[in-house]
């Protein structure tokens, strides 16, 4: 039996080869593995290497029957990426474009059961097994479909990156447009002259190439998420905050944020009885609260998702498993607990950070690394003898012009110096003005 | 050889993020533009460290807050800190406020805990630097007014808070001149709590001995107005 070895079938096994090594490397690097959606992009990513597998197997045995399964591989591959897009957006595998893809699946097999619906033809100058009618149609339906859910996915990936991989993001965005959104309109062109097909078959190869590399660079790519996570609070039964972390700037401090959660337990008490787990619809998010023996964790995030849910559980758990020794000595000092970062990197770490929304944008030292004259911190010292303090006007420091700590030294030198002058009657002067303030 | 960062064990004493934040000093130290970009450039010269281990650092340092965001303060921006805001709200409210009612009144956190005088005089000298209050003597005490304000009616704020004060420039208002050893017995405060305030409110002008005789007093018709004014606005609050 002759084999028919045309470029067309070198094309097809090099984009089927390229999509079985994408598929093992969508598998291997992600520290979550278990996340819906990528199994589902993952199972798309498959269905294509068979898809182009099949492809090149029906040309180079010039197989109508391969050329069907070939056409009829593009159903899972739809659905697959229906399905993995459905899940990121929404946790779930239903939509409306499903129901209509799945419906048209039906049609789809039906067609690709009927004669004639592909042909050995010659184009190009070589044989190749031309789709045509009705199961053409549907072939370029399902692609386009399959193709733009892609794209989709691409584009809010991108959007969502966070800073620190925006360079992997745009490569990985890059991939993603060269294999869906040229290789689609090669593909279109195709239909008008048939030499378009390697072109569309190259620029895929090559946009599935670069998509691999991303992802090499970057695997947090595949999982990231399209909503923001704001904040999360831990804070003891008796409504102490114990840990705090954000994702984004906030202008709300710790204290009233507890006092929020706690305001919300107490009316929600009856709901939510220990190992509970509640959600809340804000007017722009949702908080969710777990409520454990020994504390109340509180997460803000512009949507509820399971997956959200799930790792506040987790970290839930985790936490209490880590600081049982000081939650059960009721500690409250905010410092005991900061090893809990760990926990936020074990299970947030696909949440992107939305703090920092530019690579050029300034930054500053916290107060604890800013190195300062010695004299300056000895004064300084001095007067701020709380740590906490101390650090905190150093922050400041730097952000304030250079005559400021002189300036400061000699305002709290004059005022103490005042304070330490004033006479008995003076004080109660004093005091009789301030008692009108009340 | 390639330097190595496992995630995992990152820290704050892990040698390489202490080297990167020893970076960050350096580039604040030399008064340029700490940002990522500058800070990932100069650490991936300098330390040679893989990529994604040098942005798992930089990442730790902004969770952990060690990086942080902003630039230099401006007017606009020190207000962003809610305590020194809640302190240019209440001295734009009462002005003429004095430094030991501001740490009482303000300086306390939402669970009561008053803050120290370092803090309070670190806000308020930021709050003068960029203009936004200024300071002025009333006697022994300094008092804090808008910076819009003119220094004579924050002074005038300052005396009129106190009730006795209010008392005797509400009598000598309506009034041509009042024997000084009078108007305790007509405002029903003790003598020498009354003649305390009498000195002060002499000392600051607005009440002068008459020319005839100096045991009697009268309000100082050139700050006459603006006293009424004040009155009024104490009535307010």
């Amino acid at each position: 039996m002759t084999l028919n070895w045309n470029i067309e079938v070198i094309f097809d096994f090099a984009i089927a080869f390229a999509g079985l090594i994408c598929t093992i490397i969508t598998y291997l690097p992600p520290k979550t593995q278990k996340i819906t959606s990528l199994n589902f992009i993952r199972l798309s990513i498959f269905g294509m290497f068979i898809f182009m597998f099949f492809d090149g197997l029906a040309f180079l045995f010039v197989n109508n029957f391969i050329a069907r399964l070939t056409g009829l591989m593009l159903i899972p591959t739809t659905l697959c990426i229906i399905i993995g897009v459905n899940y990121t957006i929404r946790e779930t595998y239903y939509s409306k474009g499903f129901v209509l893809v799945f419906g048209l699946s039906i049609l789809f097999l039906f067609v690709s059961l009927q004669p004639n619906a592909t042909i050995p033809s010659t184009e190009s100058g070589y044989l190749r097994i031309e789709w045509v009618g009705l199961f053409n149609i549907f072939g370029i339906l399902f692609t386009a479909i399959a193709v733009l859910y892609m794209f989709y996915w691409g584009i809010k990936t991108w959007l969502n990156a966070p800073i620190l991989i925006k360079k992997e993001a745009s490569l990985f965005f890059t991939g993603i447009s060269i294999t869906t959104i040229l290789g689609l309109v090669f593909y279109f062109m195709y239909l008008f002259e048939s030499f378009y097909i390697l072109i569309s078959n190259l620029l895929i190869l090559i946009g599935v190439i670069i998509f691999m590399v991303a992802i090499l660079k970057e695997p947090k790519l595949l999982y990231i998420l399209p909503f923001t996570v704001h904040r999360i609070l831990v804070k003891d039964r008796e409504g102490a905050p114990l840990y705090d972390h954000d994702w984004v700037e906030s202008n709300i401090t710790e204290t009233i944020f507890t006092g929020f959660l706690n305001a919300v337990q107490l009316m929600s008490q009856e709901v939510m009885d220990i190992g509970g787990l509640l959600d809340i619809n804000l007017e722009e998010g949702i908080l969710i609260m777990r409520e454990s023996k020994f504390v109340t964790v509180g997460l803000v995030a512009t949507k509820s998702s399971k997956l959200l849910r799930e790792s506040v559980i987790k970290f839930t758990r985790d936490f209490e498993e880590k600081f049982e020794r000081e939650l059960k000595k009721s500690i409250k000092d905010t410092s005991q607990y900061k090893d809990a970062y760990d926990l936020i990197v074990k299970h947030f770490s696909n949440f992107p950070y939305k703090i920092v929304k530019s690579k050029k944008q300034p930054l500053l030292l916290t107060g604890k690394y800013v190195k300062i004259p010695l004299e300056l911190e000895t004064k300084l010292r001095s007067v701020f003898t709380d740590e906490e303090e101390y650090e905190a006007i150093k922050t400041e420091l730097i952000k304030s012009p250079l005559s400021m700590p002189t300036e400061f030294i000699n305002l709290y030198n004059d005022l103490k110096h005042e304070i330490d002058q004033l006479s008995g009657e003076d004080v109660k002067y004093l005091n009789s003005n301030q008692s009108n303030e009340e | 050889m390639k330097t190595q960062i496992k995630a995992k064990s990152l820290g704050l004493d892990h040698p390489s993020v202490k080297k990167v934040i020893g970076i960050a000093e350096e580039i604040m130290s030399q008064n340029k533009v700490l940002s990522i970009e500058t800070l990932y450039n100069r650490a991936k010269k300098r330390l040679k460290f893989p990529k994604n281990g040098l942005l798992s650092i930089i990442q730790l340092l902004l969770d952990k807050k060690i990086l942080i965001e902003g630039s230099k303060f401006s007017k606009g921006t020190i207000l962003k800190n809610q305590c020194r805001k809640r302190l240019y709200n209440f001295i734009m409210n009462y002005p003429g406020v004095h430094f030991s009612i501001l740490r009482k009144r303000v300086l306390c956190d939402d669970l009561g805990n008053v803050g120290s005088s370092g803090q309070l005089i670190w806000h308020l000298e930021m709050l003068l630097r960029f203009n936004s209050i200024k300071k002025t003597k009333v006697g022994n005490y300094t008092i804090f007014i808008p910076f819009d304000m003119d220094e004579e009616v924050g002074k005038q704020c300052f005396l009129i808070r106190d009730n006795i004060n209010k008392k005797i420039l509400n009598l000598l208002i309506n009034q041509n001149s009042i024997k000084k050893s009078d108007v305790y017995k007509l405002i029903n405060e003790k003598r020498e709590i009354v003649y305390y305030r009498l000195k002060n409110l002499m000392e600051q002008e607005l009440i002068l001995p008459l020319k005839e005789s100096d045991k009697e007093i009268l309000i100082n018709s050139a700050k006459r107005d603006s006293i009424l004014e004040v009155l009024e606005k104490s009535k307010d609050k």
